[in-house]
């Protein structure tokens, strides 16, 4: 299973962070969240959290998104040293999607409502 | 290597300074936390001296004026005079999110900027979406109070409990939309992408610097606090911008009860998010066209044949738009970003919304979506309110077609539909030529011609997209909101008993308390639409604060905010005579071949409020709203 994510649909309520944080955290917080949107002029790009990495990359490219030149660090999945999200704030303590449990439900999926984000057996 | 990378990562760093260092520490501290759904901080900016205070936040405000507005209205009411000149350094500022902001809770990341307005000389409560509200509120404050007048233009910068107040002669003359790049661009080597793309702006462009009276606000480039001419009050106290990050949290009462609750709303209100995701508010400019209720050549009509293309949804979005945009928190997210085909406009935009297509469109006779989107691109980038804009321009255009107003004064002809609305718009911003008496508003300018029944506005303000004349209770509401012929402070009358008088007037009263609740607890009208939906908000509000409320005690406190409205605004010196509405209306029956029979509405409307003839609160009134202080000297 995993949780497919259609960039186009999302408007950027940052709602997925919202429901990520509430249901781990147990309050409002998106710093807390391990997902998080990036809002660009065009499009909204939705990122979930992915496993740490302890070192930070020597170089940092450029993805091109819809046409559009996007920093690479800002689609990396990672949570590392070097970006102030995927983190916990109070501790600095990496944080990784979980799926929301076994089997999964991920609250951010209920969350959204345009439906960016769909969970999908494959 | 690490450490440096690390310094710019304020997350962890900025708490670990002022707060605990280890986790037990800091879980102690959480314990004790024990409020709900606020941070509990004033912030207060002295720009006179250039100080800034954090004041705790008085339990009676939270626990008898919801947030918000209600709160913007006491603060207002207790610390200045209603009778000074709206754009001295007495006035004061206030940006005020409610207890819901930053909690998650849909179509609630909005905040009030609250003054006494500059174009109406009455209370002037504006509401705001974006993500400026959420920002502030992780920063760890829920209201800040602007006071005094900064000797050289500034903007505040607010970064987690950190609060700066900068120069910005940089910034001055800047667009709204070039001051966020500008901000953005300079923190560049403290900020990384993700926290720049978080930050929020909120400023007014050049309008608002030169103290045009319906300058607005602007936020997250393209959201507006558009009535009452905020932006001009910022102005005034050279107050150029304000930026906010944070990254705190906001405690709720009942997480999980609260997390079941938003589900449960998402999954009954499916198909209403659906339509208004696709739509917006661009299935309303059609509707309102086609029953012949829009505002159409300066209110002399409902309907316009050219404009009937765009009653199809579709039609407007294959033309325009490039995406749906919803502000924070919302799920509804009627924004739409728009592009038009003109390669000398290639930026997008937000919007054009209903009120602005209607406004700067078919009320000044121009009919062609690209237009009212250069129009609306223009007013958001110079920072004017386009709904009293529209009818400025309006006004002015019927005054050139009728000959009281000569082309020598304008400099180019200005017929209803004419493109130089565009320099016009220019020349209103930065005051030159006749936009210097236009920037005063409406009615110096109708009346300097000797033709005030001309401009179409209450208060000053200028009547929004629907017609007055198109549903009984229209007028009336527009004639009697306290801010002036607002738009968001009732909701439509969109309801089965509209046509049975006794019916609307007692609705209107309903409808306009309920509205102040919302606007208190700041959430977003075009969600909560009528009265029907307070048992809903009352029981978020019970769940993210843990204190109970019911439908009737948010009712009571809607009246009570209401009632303190009316008497800021009987202190600042209006009379009945101000709850009018524009001749056109009232005597010409330009829609539905009716007109608003205002006199017997109003003594029916104040009878059920509890005022005497003259629309002042009677004494067993404000007694039984516990307002008996605050009502002495004017009643």
């Amino acid at each position: 299973m995993r949780i497919k994510i259609d960039h186009t649909l999302c408007t950027g309520c940052k709602q997925c962070e919202f429901a990520c944080a509430l249901a781990h955290a147990g309050k409002a917080n998106p710093w807390r969240s391990r997902i998080r949107v990036f809002i660009e002029e065009d499009f909204c790009l939705p990122v979930i959290a992915g496993p740490y990495t302890e070192a930070s990359c020597n170089s940092k490219g450029i993805v091109m998104v819809d046409g559009v030149e996007v920093n690479e660090c800002v689609t990396c999945r990672a949570s590392c040293p070097v970006k102030a999200v995927y983190k916990e704030p109070d501790t600095g303590i990496p944080l990784k999607c979980d799926f929301c449990g076994d089997p999964p439900d991920p609250q951010c999926v209920q969350w959204c409502a345009p439906e960016a984000l769909k969970l999908v057996e494959d | 290597m690490r450490d440096e990378v690390r310094m710019r990562t304020i997350g962890p760093r900025s708490n670990w300074k002022n707060g605990p260092t280890n986790k037990i520490a800091f879980f102690i501290q959480n314990c004790e936390e024990t409020m709900f759904g606020w941070k509990g901080n004033i912030l207060r900016v002295d720009l006179t001296n250039g100080a800034t205070h954090v004041e705790e936040m008085p339990a009676y405000l939270m626990k008898e004026y919801i947030g918000g507005r209600g709160m913007a209205i006491r603060i207002l009411f207790d610390e200045i005079d209603p009778a000074i000149d709206a754009l001295s350094p007495e006035n004061k500022l206030i940006f005020a999110t409610g207890p819901l902001a930053g909690t998650g809770a849909p179509a609630a990341s909005r905040f009030v900027v609250s003054a006494k307005s500059p174009l109406s000389n009455c209370i002037a409560n504006p509401v705001c979406g974006g993500y400026f509200a959420i920002n502030l509120k992780e920063a760890g404050f829920d209201l800040i109070i602007v006071e005094g007048k900064a000797p050289n233009p500034v903007y505040l910068e607010i970064e987690n409990e950190r609060v700066f107040i900068r120069p910005a002669e940089h910034l001055w003359g800047m667009t709204c939309s070039e001051v966020e790049q500008t901000i953005k661009k300079n923190m560049k080597d403290r900020l990384d992408e993700w926290q720049q793309d978080l930050l929020s702006v909120v400023s007014i462009g050049p309008a608002g610097e030169n103290l045009v009276r319906f300058a607005c606000v602007m936020a997250d480039g393209g959201r507006a606090a558009g009535r009452s001419g905020m932006g001009a009050v910022m102005g005034s106290k050279n107050l150029k911008a304000l930026t906010a990050l944070g990254t705190g949290d906001v405690a709720v009462a009942d997480p999980d009860g609260f997390r079941k609750a938003i589900t449960q709303f998402y999954r009954e209100n499916k198909p209403a998010m659906d339509k208004r995701r696709n739509d917006g508010t661009w299935y309303l400019p059609g509707r309102a066209n086609a029953s012949k209720s829009q505002a159409t050549l300066n209110f002399r009509s409902g309907y316009s044949a050219e404009f009937a293309k765009y009653e199809d949804v579709e039609v407007i979005r294959q033309a325009i738009r490039v995406r749906d945009e919803a502000c924070a928190s919302c799920p509804f997210a009627c924004g739409k970003r728009s592009r038009i085909k003109d390669p000398a406009y290639p930026l997008t935009a937000k919007g054009p919304e209903h009120e602005t297509m209607a406004l700067l469109g078919t009320n000044c006779g121009i009919y062609d979506i690209e237009d009212i989107c250069r129009a609306n691109y223009l007013c958001n980038e110079l920072g004017m309110d386009t709904i009293t804009t529209g009818c400025v321009i309006s006004c002015a255009m019927e005054m050139y077609e009728e000959g009281y107003l000569p082309e020598k004064d304008l400099g180019f002809p200005l017929p209803f539909g004419s493109l130089n609305t565009f320099q016009l718009l220019k020349q209103v911003a930065f005051r030159q030529g006749i936009g210097d008496l236009m920037a005063k508003g409406g009615m110096p300018l109708a009346a300097h011609y000797g033709h005030p029944e001309l401009y179409m506005g209450i208060k000053g303000l200028g009547i929004p997209a629907w017609h007055p004349q198109a549903f009984d209770a229209l007028g009336l509401q527009y004639a009697t909101n306290n801010v002036g012929a607002g738009h968001t402070k009732s909701t439509m009358p969109f309801y089965e008993g509209r046509k049975d008088p006794a019916g609307y007037v007692e609705w209107t009263k309903k409808d306009q308390d309920y509205v102040a609740t919302v606007d208190s607890a700041v959430m977003c009208w075009i969600i909560f639409h009528g009265p029907q939906w307070g048992d809903k908000l009352a029981e978020w509000l019970s769940i993210i604060t843990g204190k109970a409320h019911t439908v009737e005690g948010l009712n009571y406190l809607g009246e009570r905010i209401w009632n303190l409205e009316r008497l800021f605004n009987l202190r600042a010196g209006l009379t009945r005579a101000d709850d009018s509405l524009p001749p056109r209306i009232t005597q010409e029956p330009r829609v539905k071949n009716r007109v608003v029979d205002l006199e017997r509405l109003l003594d029916d409307y104040y009878r059920r409020r509890g005022w005497d003839e003259n629309g002042v609160p009677t004494r067993e009134t404000l007694k039984a709203l516990n307002l008996q202080n605050e009502g002495a000297g004017v009643v």
